[in-house]
């Protein structure tokens, strides 16, 4: 089993084993999460967000074993990259941090919850389907191109990407009907 | 450009594009055109329940609409600069290459943005056919008039690629968006005399 196949708690025990490998992945795994909660969902600078991250990561290494559920590794990790960004703003304007905690839009991370889970999702899929789901939304090629550069007919990408969506949504819902079955 | 279009009331956006003045113009009438084709076969797409690949193609033609929106404001911005400098051009001095190589820079980006217009005009007619083959009876007309309307703008933007970009007809971007035009056209005409 490949590192990245673990699921969270599987991980969370070969970090707490000192397996440099486990660790390596949970940076990997996490690294974009905590960045984008700083960045999108608190609107820090670049110089704070790398602050809150590597402060963050710094945290999780040091307080691993303080995690109670092995399975709740992102949730912990959400909380603590969450604490760490209003006290970035809060220094930044020199506020307490209970002043932000009413703050509209500081506390919804639902976006960046939700992006993260579709990219975890996207993992579950095949190679092929993550490819040619790349290719068209996140990279915006025509289906011409896509036909050009995979050599299959031009008229059946979309009818692909369809069907490559239809189990994107099969993966997303499994995710959410067994919440220790994912791999995040 | 000034603004986004999607926060217009239609009746705004309709007077500024007759407007005297620069954007939006026939760039972004093109790219807005296609997305009215695409969120059309996304409502043929959501309105056909026993398609089981209905929800996907739903989602490629938002994502189209998406793109073709902004490209919408793209070609408004592109093409402004490329009109001030051609103004500059004609009011100023006869021989200056190197405003005269500034200006070419300019079309060759005016020309960018139409290229890829016609490009989702292309693909949002490839959805309408799909649409209109697999789409509720009800509906399969307005797969139809999305093919229709893909065809016009991709045709409107693949004129201005031509203008834009010059008469150089070996051009490989010429060639490029009259592909996408005859693309976007074989399949509109199809589903139109499928209706006849």
């Amino acid at each position: 089993v490949s590192k990245s196949d673990l699921t969270d708690a599987e991980l969370v025990r070969r970090c707490r084993a000192n397996d440099a490998d486990a660790w390596n992945e949970l940076v990997e795994r996490y690294s974009r999460y905590v960045y984008a909660i700083a960045v999108r969902g608190f609107r820090l600078s670049d110089e704070d967000a790398e602050d809150v991250f590597q402060d963050v990561f710094t945290r999780i290494y040091t307080r691993l074993d303080s995690l109670r559920d092995d399975s709740a590794l992102r949730p912990w990790i959400a909380q603590l990259t969450r604490r760490r960004c209003l006290d970035a703003l809060a220094a930044r304007r020199d506020v307490p941090v209970d002043d932000l905690l009413t703050e509209e839009g500081s506390s919804d991370l639902s976006e960046v919850e939700a992006a993260f889970e579709v990219r975890e999702a996207l993992a579950g899929l095949s190679e092929a389907c993550q490819d040619i789901l790349d290719r068209f939304f996140t990279r915006d090629q025509s289906y011409k191109t896509i036909s050009d550069e995979l050599e299959i007919p031009s008229g059946t990408i979309a009818s692909r990407i369809a069907r490559c969506l239809g189990r994107l949504r099969v993966e997303l819902e499994g995710r959410n009907d067994a919440p220790d079955g994912s791999r995040g | 450009v000034g603004g986004d279009y999607l926060e217009l009331r239609l009746g705004d956006f309709l007077d500024r594009l007759s407007a005297d003045g620069l954007a939006p113009g026939g760039g972004s009438a093109a790219a807005l055109t296609v997305a009215f084709s695409a969120r059309l076969v996304a409502m043929v797409a959501r309105s056909t329940l026993a398609w089981e690949e209905a929800a996907g193609v739903s989602a490629q033609a938002n994502a189209i609409a998406e793109r073709a929106v902004e490209l919408a404001h793209t070609d408004g911005r592109v093409w402004e600069d490329a009109l001030t400098a051609l103004r500059d051009a004609e009011a100023g001095a006869e021989d200056d290459p190197r405003r005269d190589f500034a200006l070419e820079q300019k079309l060759e980006a005016a020309a960018a943005a139409p290229l890829e217009i016609a490009s989702l005009g292309a693909d949002s007619a490839a959805l309408a056919a799909l649409a209109g083959e697999h789409g509720h009876a009800t509906y399969r007309a307005d797969a139809a008039a999305a093919a229709a309307l893909a065809a016009g703008g991709a045709s409107a933007a693949a004129h201005l690629v031509r203008v834009n970009l010059g008469v150089r007809s070996a051009d490989p971007r010429l060639a490029r968006a009259l592909a996408s035009e005859q693309a976007a056209h074989d399949v509109a005409a199809r589903l139109l005399e499928s209706h006849r």
